[in-house]
């Protein structure tokens, strides 16, 4: 057997360096080529993550005992001599990016489960890479390069990292920048500027949502098989929106990530949903980003920490009252009196008499008003009980309007009655009390003082943002109201206009905990019709105009793009089989009762497709085997078309 | 603090177990005349009030028993009376055995007629007659018949002082069945409609399948809907006005659990009917674990036209509707189905939906399948009702269904879980024996029991009864399993409902009754005989020592309870009764307390007549009073009896006889109305009983 030259670069050796040439025979294994290589350098270095990869056939040669023969290298082979671990960009959800070292050897879908245990985040099959969209308006931005965190240094591992008590793992804890990247990781971020909105890329149809999804990554292939490059950008996504076994214990980052792609979702109209249903998504970004702010360590601190935690807290209560004395006690517990002068109207006696002046008394969950102050020890010439009854703000604070609108039911129906304060002090008095009565607390409840604090901070909401058109940043008093919707609002409402109504949503969640307020933000999201849904755009057999194929956790639908209606819906239970011809990339699915569909993919390859399809069904299964560690062979099975193993 | 709290627990306790005893005495003799007028009963109840009763510490059975009680004649009270002073006096065997076979007889009858109401008593009685030795229980009893009407008497007043304490709403709510009859029992606050409907079980010997539902109906707006389990009774009620024309019904509800049923009529509706219909029960399990076991409740995604009766117009206009977890949308003029342009026409946080009757005469409607949307309290028309109206039956389903899937979310899946349980041990009793199903419905009261005890106190016997088994043991248990045979069951169709503490008083009459029911059951015969020998246990004490026994029994009380399906599945249901069987055996004997036995009878008017008012009862005067509020008993609208609210400083001892005499004040709203009530049935008796009493 002749020996032969076969030239390798060595990506060490620098980009001018010339190809190292050996001299090898056909049977040398690959593990004898890199001995041979190495010695050649005479570099000094840890060798251990570095392969070849074979640049025309686009792979690596990763079968160290397989002879060149075997891989049929010859002369002209073009090899590279270089580390399988390459520093990559990884912009999440929330919209930071890190720079980490991830593997480009293996198959995209292990790489995703390395980045995700660096991270913390469970069930990584449900995530996936995908090719970032290039931003809008590039040359303006230049100068503003966004952050990115390194974690380049953290050693790379293949088993689960241990975790600190509080959830964070432990190689987070080696330096307060760590720690500061975990924080960025594990709390929401504040909501954005309008104007970052405004100018993120929006899809505008069903047809743009479905372009997205022509960006996912192979998973049964490396990041080099797709032309990735070191310190090439991707983006981290949920890519299965099937989300096994969400533990806020566990999942603080995972839950995070979540809310923020949601969150996204909602604010860039990826997923539609209604005014109504837009009002309370801001209503709990509101509220999730003060809590985060007020207490950033809730997300973050275990459950157990929560309820020691509680558990204090109630002790030192307790305590208190002990100490106290029984007038104390008594004061505690009975509430401050609420009375004052205001004025009543109600709308629905027609009368031209407008408003008149009584005075007020607000007992329990129960209002009445007297004449005067003077003739209050008698017989009020109503009480109307709240309980039940609902209550709305009408609020200008630039003319000084501070109307609370009552429904209050009654067998024949709603009354209305609106009262008029005369500033701020009182409405939110009166307003929270009101609130509280109409859900059956009195205002000894504690939520009383916070819910006088929320008004206030709306109020303020009013005040900052009525003039300018919202450019002021997010701050914590004070949150442009535009940040919490999508653009189509910035247009249709003022920042002020906003206001009472993302407040009016607000009453149902501000009682929620961090925890509760993302997962009832997640729930919502779920909720929504089109939830989970991913497009693209196939034409089916036999059918000469482009339709839109929407895939979920369940089912397939079929959308006429012509009327933008669901036209059929088949569900994965009744399918039978599914076939990919990879020479006319055609899928072909076969479901029950001789129900034969086929179809050619036009916004994304049909590997994409299949793979989406195969996840799914992979994802099925997950319920079934209760054990942690993943069926990776069987994932590759459903997603990997005839390539894969 | 500490100790005071104890002290106060401990006073619960106590009153849990002498109100169980009294319940458990007063409840034979009141099972007595009970059966004879039954019918009665069901007439003289109207829709429902609030009865701040010492009954509400009684088992609905119990409560039956009383209003039977009530209505039966007032000569047999008065005569009853008559007979307990006697026996009072005298201390008369025969009158002590015969309200021990009243008890026996009565439980048989109960478990007869609706095995699984069975009162707790009365269960517990007959498993132990039949299992247990039944002589025991009956020796007690006939040493401490004279006792009994004391007893009751105390019963009474510590049922009230119960009430005050726990200020807990309660009311007397009448329960309409599909055959035009009725059934009344007490709800407290804390009951959710499915603690209701296991008590309605125990009444009647339905089969307790997922479908049967509480409704309530509306004549006015022509409207009803089925409460969903999970919801509070009282609250529901309690938003309905003082003369209020609404009912209350008992009925199997097929559309209630559908959508568990056939979840693909809801979630594939769009798919041809035949494919639906042939849909495999995997597919329909998956479609449930998809939309109700995820971290989000799905809901339908129903579209379609409906008709929408315009504010104040009367007529009807079609528009595009589309339903989200969020609420009901429409398709304004000329705009496209996009999420973003839907307009909100209603979000369900402050509205229920109801079905409605009729309405193509009533509002002229397209068709007859129309569905409301309104806050609860509104009762009356008003522009703030919305109205819907759908093409066919079908359509009108999936919408009323699909609301409730969006308003309730995952409890309903809960419901119906729970539901499935029930029904499965409930039917698995009755395979093994009717007297099973009481069983199983006494089990979840343990659970709950304490919280019920407390409350109520109604069902102080189950606890008991494990006591007892402790006496016991083995037997009760086994014997409830084994001895299916309680079923004398049968035998006793359901009329048997025991009157309450009115048979306390005229405690002579139900004795006879109950000898017959004894008859019936061979074992309470025996026990009958037997008594003799075991009587001794609870003659003197009984007060405390009932308590100590009580103690446990509070659990088991637990009223609505029942819910504790878990051990309903399980076999472990049936031993309990046999408990509690034990637990009547033995408490029976604690009332008898010589001591009390004088006051008893005028106690129990007394009760009455102040018992029911919590505070300061309207017309209470004792027994005069009594006669006089009759009027006010007919009305029977809801009134909370709850004046209750505050909590009452130190319930009151058990000792009860300091308390009959002055007592009346506390309990007489309930008292007073109850006799009220039996004035208006019988006439003008009440005299009498006050006479007697007094």
């Amino acid at each position: 057997m002749a020996a032969w030259d076969l030239s390798v670069i060595v990506e060490d050796l620098g980009p001018d360096a010339l190809p190292v040439t050996l001299s090898v025979m056909s049977d040398l294994h690959i593990g004898g080529v890199i001995l041979k290589l190495v010695e050649k350098t005479q570099m000094k270095r840890d060798w251990s993550d570095h392969a070849l990869w074979w640049e025309q056939k686009q792979q690596w040669l990763l079968r160290t005992a397989w002879s060149l023969e075997k891989y049929g290298i010859h002369a002209d082979a073009r090899l590279l001599f270089m580390p399988q671990h390459k520093p990559l960009k990884l912009g999440l959800p929330n919209g930071i990016t890190l720079r980490l070292q991830v593997s480009f050897s293996s198959p995209v879908f292990q790489t995703v489960m390395e980045i995700c245990r660096m991270l913390n985040i469970r069930h990584p099959e449900e995530l996936s890479l995908l090719q970032p969209v290039e931003e809008k308006k590039k040359k303006k931005d230049k100068d503003v390069a966004p952050e990115i965190y390194d974690l380049t240094e953290v050693p790379l591992s293949s088993v689960s990292r241990p975790c600190l008590y509080n959830g964070m793992p432990a190689h987070f804890a080696d330096s307060a920048e760590m720690e500061a990247i975990y924080k960025m990781l594990s709390v929401t971020q504040p909501p954005p500027a309008p104007e970052a909105i405004a100018k993120q890329y929006r899809p505008a149809s069903v047809v743009d949502k479905a372009h997205i999804n022509g960006r996912w990554l192979d998973s049964s292939r490396c990041l080099m098989q797709q032309g990735i490059q070191k310190d090439d950008k991707l983006w981290l996504r949920f890519k299965y929106f099937a989300f096994y076994d969400i533990d806020p214990k566990y999942d603080v980052v995972r839950l995070t990530q979540l809310y923020e792609q949601a969150r996204w979702a909602i604010l860039l109209e990826d997923i539609d949903c209604t005014e109504e249903e837009m009002m309370l998504f801001g209503a709990l970004q509101y509220h999730i980003s003060k809590v985060s702010q007020s207490e950033p360590q809730m997300l973050t601190t275990s459950a157990a920490m929560d309820d020691l935690e509680s558990a204090l807290q109630s002790l030192e209560v307790k305590m208190e009252g002990e100490s106290s004395s029984a007038s104390e006690l008594l004061e505690n517990i009975t509430a401050p009196e609420l009375n004052d002068y205001l004025k009543i109207f109600r709308p629905k006696r027609l009368t031209l008499k407008g408003y008149k002046q009584y005075w007020f008394k607000f007992q329990d969950t129960s209002i009445s008003y007297f004449k005067s102050k003077e003739e209050s020890i008698g017989e009020p010439i109503q009480q109307i009980n709240l309980k039940g009854c609902e209550v709305a703000p009408d609020v200008n604070v630039a003319a000084q309007k501070f109307l609370i609108r009552l429904r209050i039911p009654a067998p024949e129906g709603m009354n209305e009655v609106y009262l008029r304060c005369e500033n701020e002090q009182q409405y939110a008095e009166w307003m929270a009390a009101c609130r509280l009565a109409s859900k059956g607390k009195s205002r000894v409840d504690s939520s009383y003082k916070s819910e006088i604090q929320n008004i206030r901070s709306f109020l303020a909401m009013q005040k900052t943002n009525s003039g300018s058109h919202g450019n002021a940043p997010a701050s914590d008093e004070s949150i442009n109201t535009h940040s919490l919707v999508s653009p189509r609002y910035h247009k249709k409402y003022k920042p002020k206009q906003l206001a009472p109504r993302i407040l009016d949503a607000y009453q149902n969640v501000a009682h929620l905990s961090l925890t509760e307020a993302v997962m009832h933000f997640l729930r919502t999201w779920q909720a929504l019709p089109d939830f989970g849904l991913s497009y693209v755009v196939v034409r089916f057999k036999g059918s000469r105009k482009d339709e839109v194929l929407g895939i979920a956790q369940n089912r397939l639908i079929r959308i006429d793009l012509g009327v933008g209606d669901v036209v059929k819906t088949w569900r994965y239970n009744n399918m039978k089989q599914w076939n990919v011809n990879w020479d006319i990339r055609q899928m072909a699915i076969e479901f029950e009762g001789n129900v034969n569909i086929a179809f050619s993919c036009v916004t994304a390859d049909c590997k994409i497709v299949h793979e989406f399809i195969g996840g799914y069904i992979f994802m099925s299964t997950r319920s079934r085997e209760k054990s942690d560690t993943l069926n990776e062979e069987l994932f590759y099975k459903l997603t990997g078309g005839h390539e894969a193993l | 603090m500490v100790d005071i709290d104890a002290m106060f627990s401990d006073l619960l306790g106590e009153m849990d177990l002498l109100t169980q005893s009294l319940e458990q005495e007063v409840a034979p003799p009141k099972s007595l005349p009970a059966l004879p007028s039954a019918d009665k009963e069901v007439n003289f109840s109207i829709g429902f009030s609030d009865l701040n009763e010492s009954l509400g510490e009684l088992e609905d059975n119990d409560l039956d028993a009383l209003m039977a009680d009530l209505m039966a004649d007032l000569n047999a009270t008065e005569e009853k009376l008559a007979a307990e002073i006697e026996e009072l006096k005298v201390p008369s065997l025969p009158p002590a055995n015969l309200p021990a076979p009243k008890n026996l007889s009565i439980h048989p009858a109960s478990s007869i007629t609706s095995p699984p109401s069975a009162s707790p008593a009365g269960s517990s009685s007959t498993l132990a007659s039949s299992s247990l030795p039944p002589p025991p229980p009956q020796s007690v009893k006939p040493t401490t018949e004279e006792m009994e009407a004391q007893m009751k008497a105390d019963k009474i007043k510590l049922a009230l002082e119960k009430l005050k304490e726990a200020k807990v709403k309660k009311l007397v709510v009448k329960v309409m069945m599909n055959d035009g009859s009725s059934k009344t029992l007490m709800v407290d606050e804390r009951q959710n409609v499915r603690e209701v409907l296991d008590n309605m079980f125990e009444k009647t010997h339905c089969d307790c399948n997922v479908d049967w539902s509480l409704c309530e109906t509306n004549p006015e707006l022509q409207l009803e809907r089925a409460f969903e389990d999970h919801e509070n009774l009282v609250d529901l009620l309690s938003t309905w006005m003082r003369d209020s024309e609404n009912k209350v019904l008992f009925q199997e509800r097929k559309e209630k659990n559908e959508v568990f049923k056939n979840p693909q009529n809801f979630y594939l509706w769009k798919k041809d009917k035949k494919a639906l219909k042939d849909i495999k029960d995997k597919d329909k399990g998956l479609l449930i674990q998809e939309n109700f076991c995820g971290t989000s409740i799905i809901v339908p995604d129903l579209e379609g036209i409906l008709h929408l009766k315009e504010d104040g117009k009367k007529s009807w206009k079609q528009r595009l509707f589309q339903l989200r977890a969020s609420g009901i949308y429409y398709v304004p003029k000329g705009k496209t189905k996009s999420s973003r342009d839907l307009v909100c026409f209603v979000q369900f946080d402050n509205v229920n939906v109801y079905y409605s009757k009729d309405y193509k005469s009533k509002y002229k409607a397209p068709t007859d399948f129309c569905f409301v949307l309104k806050h609860p309290q509104i009762q009356k028309e008003s522009q703030y009702i919305k109205y819907l109206c759908c093409d066919d039956a079908w359509t009108l389903n999936l919408w009323v269904t699909g609301i409730r899937i969006a308003k309730y979310g995952v409890a309903l899946h809960e419901n119906f879980k729970t539901a499935e349980q029930k029904a499965a041990t409930s039917s698995a009793w009755a395979n093994r024996s009717t007297s099973s199903s009481s069983n199983s419905s006494t089990p979840s009261p343990t659970i709950k029991a304490k919280s019920s005890s407390q409350a109520n106190g109604i069902f102080p016997k189950p606890g008991p009864a494990p006591q007892d088994f402790g006496d016991l043991p083995p037997p009760p248990p086994l014997a409830a399993n084994i001895l299916p045979p309680p079923p004398p069951e049968p035998g006793l169709p359901p009329p048997p409902p025991p009157p309450p503490p009115q048979a306390a008083k005229g405690s002579a009459k139900p004795a006879p009754p109950k000898r017959q029911m004894p008859a019936n059951f061979p074992p309470p015969p025996t026990a009958m005989d037997n008594l003799p020998p075991p009587p001794p246990p609870p003659p003197i004490d009984n007060s405390e020592a009932p308590p100590d026994f009580l103690p446990p029994p509070p659990p088991a009380s637990g009223f609505g309870s029942f819910p504790p399906p878990p051990p309903l599945n399980s076999l472990p249901p049936p031993p309990r009764p046999g408990g509690f069987g034990g637990m009547d055996q033995s408490l029976p004997p604690p009332p008898p307390d010589p001591e009390f036995l004088p006051p008893p009878p005028p106690p129990p008017q007394a009760v009455f007549t102040g018992g029911g008012a919590p505070p300061p009862p309207p017309p209470p005067p004792p027994p005069p009073a009594a006669a006089a509020p009759s009027t006010a008993i007919p009305r029977v609208g809801l009134r909370p009896a709850g004046s209750l609210k505050k909590l009452p400083p130190a319930p009151p001892k058990r000792t009860t006889p300091s308390m009959q005499g002055s007592g009346g004040g506390g309990g007489g709203d309930f008292m007073s109305e109850l006799m009220l009530a039996m004035q208006k049935k019988r006439g003008d008796h009440p005299p009498a009983v006050l006479a007697s009493g007094t």
